[in-house]
């Protein structure tokens, strides 16, 4: 497994992925000034653009590297010669998916310190009304690397039963998308307008897709480290015992599915 | 031409053909009327469900580009170009939809704050939209000073303008509110309370259209003031109030003559207070008020 994980890394380095985001965190340096047009809040506004801006990388990579990194291997029939070395096909799909997650984290921490960095800064020259509660943004980085690696198991899980690289690709942004927007569905059913107006079949068949699809609107704390809210550390347990178990049931589908899948 | 070099003359001929457009393209996105660049936005409830895990982003870009479109406006209006009114009801609608976004965003209650109610005068929907972040943001002590401003100031409701400063003061910890709630709460200290707010409100301003307009109200009202402490004294000495500014001008009891940065002429009611024809308006922003109105669409 530990092999997998290593070649998996090894490979998203090769691609220059990582340089890639080096280049693209230059755009911190630049979030101080950007976020002087506001009027009242830029320590605010840094936080809210580097935080955005981490999350839309992860967002990429997720997506990108869980949806073809078994694909690109069963398309170019690496499989065949991984799967006759002595190695089950559950360990390397699951080496495969913590090499990325792996991989998920290790941008978290790159990007996080520069964007700490471009916090600090902008709080020197413009001090925020409030002090900065750092914790919170800390635990705002990583639960989103969290959420994203919900999103590369999804990917994963997409890419065990497709022949292309459409269906995990298009399939992982839209479980991110709808997996965001659940709670606000749910929150809506159970206002006293709703009630009237959804029907019962409706609201059912929505309750069952709450369920269903990952909550990832729980990862979500940018508003406690933009405005300094206090965390509440029993939600955050909650949410990463919630974040265990769903990513292990889904990859437990994936390598059941995979296991099966027949490669010719 | 050999076949080789046919990439190379299309680059050319590309990078020939680009810098030919530029310029017309540049100057085309640079005339496009400003309500096209306001542009229309989906509701506030398909942005809220789209935006994933952006919604502070997407608040704070809505703020921004209302920001950007009045500071281009206001600053034809400070150099006396006059210009179509900005469109306050869209500005407003879009504020509405940021704060929904993100009920925390101090920028969208700051700015629909200086808009809303010296020139659109929808006092109301002021004070609904700071109750609304006072809910979120309960360590802010600025909102409920602007919702005691606006309740004292224009809509002389001062048994709320006491509620509203007295949490200021609680949550500011400084007299600064205290002050405010005990001698502002009669009609004739008022002009104070405004030069009071003004200052406070362009001191912490950095954005330099809106720093400017507060500067001009400023320096409006403070003539106000000056007018008005002429007025008393001349009521104390001779006993009757004047009847125009002119007579306070001529008696000595005013020096030199009052200017109103709106370019109008300052003048006194029969009651004795102290009016302006520009009615602390640009000439060019009067008729807005009547067609915006500032409400949420």
């Amino acid at each position: 497994m530990v092999i997998i994980i290593g070649i998996t890394l090894k490979g998203i380095f090769r691609d220059r992925i990582f340089q890639g985001i080096m280049a693209l965190a230059v755009i911190f340096l630049f979030i101080p000034s950007a976020a002087s047009l506001s009027m009242r809040q830029v320590t605010e506004l840094s936080i809210t653009l580097s935080l955005s801006l981490i999350s839309f990388i992860m967002l990429l990579l997720a997506v990108f590297l869980g949806a073809t990194s078994i694909w690109k291997d069963i398309e170019r029939r690496y499989t065949f010669s991984v799967l006759s070395l002595p190695i089950s096909r559950q360990t390397y799909l699951l080496g495969r998916f913590l090499g990325i997650a792996l991989f998920i984290l290790i941008t978290a921490l790159f990007l996080g310190s520069m964007a700490m960095i471009s916090i600090k800064m902008a709080s020197l020259i413009y001090p925020p009304a409030r002090p900065l509660l750092w914790s919170a943004i800390v635990a705002t980085i990583i639960f989103d690397a969290l959420k994203y690696i919900v999103v590369v198991a999804i990917a994963i899980l997409l890419a065990t039963i497709s022949t292309s690289f459409f269906l995990p690709v298009f399939g992982a942004i839209s479980m991110f998308l709808a997996g965001t927007a659940t709670q606000q569905v749910y929150d809506y059913l159970h206002t006293p307008s709703a009630l009237v107006a959804v029907s019962a079949v409706v609201r059912k068949a929505a309750l069952m897709l709450y369920y269903l699809l990952p909550n990832l609107s729980g990862f979500d704390l940018k508003v406690h480290a933009i405005y300094a809210i206090p965390l509440n550390i029993q939600g955050l347990l909650l949410t990463l015992i919630y974040f265990l178990v769903y990513t292990g049931i889904v990859l437990s589908i994936g390598t059941l599915l995979f296991a099966r899948r027949e490669m010719k | 031409m050999s076949a080789a070099h046919r990439p190379i003359m299309a680059l050319l001929v590309g990078l020939i053909a680009y810098r030919v457009i530029l310029g017309p393209f540049t100057a085309y996105m640079k005339q496009k009327p400003m309500e096209e660049k306001l542009g229309y936005l989906p509701s506030t409830d398909v942005m809220r469900y789209m935006s994933a895990d952006h919604k502070e982003l997407l608040g704070a870009s809505l703020v921004m580009k209302v920001i950007i479109y009045f500071g281009g406006i206001a600053e034809k209006q400070q150099t006396n170009v006059i210009v179509q009114p900005p469109d306050y009801a869209r500005m407003s609608g879009i504020l509405h939809g940021a704060i929904k976004l993100d009920p925390y965003n101090l920028d969208a209650y700051y700015f629909a704050q200086s808009f809303l109610t010296w020139e659109v005068k929808q006092y109301k929907l002021a004070n609904d939209l700071l109750e609304y972040g006072m809910k979120y943001r309960t360590w802010d002590w600025m909102l409920p000073f602007f919702a005691g401003f606006n309740s004292s100031y224009f809509m002389k409701d001062y048994a709320a303008a006491a509620k509203y400063y007295q949490r200021a003061g609680e949550l500011s910890g400084s007299n600064l509110s205290k002050l405010l709630a005990g001698r502002y709460m009669q009609e004739s200290g008022q002009t104070e309370l405004a030069i009071t707010y003004l200052s406070a409100m362009e001191k912490g301003e950095r954005n330099q259209a809106l720093k400017k307009n507060y500067q001009t109200r400023l320096a409006a009202f403070k003539e106000v003031r000056r007018i008005e402490m002429a007025r008393d004294r001349f009521k104390e000495a001779r006993g009757q109030l004047p009847t125009t500014v002119e007579q306070l001008l001529q008696s000595g009891f005013l020096s030199p003559a009052p200017v109103d940065p709106y370019g109008g002429q300052f003048y006194l009611e029969p009651d004795g207070k102290v009016a302006t024809t520009s009615k602390f308006a640009f000439a060019g922003a009067k008729k807005e008020n009547k067609q915006n109105t500032g409400e949420p669409q």
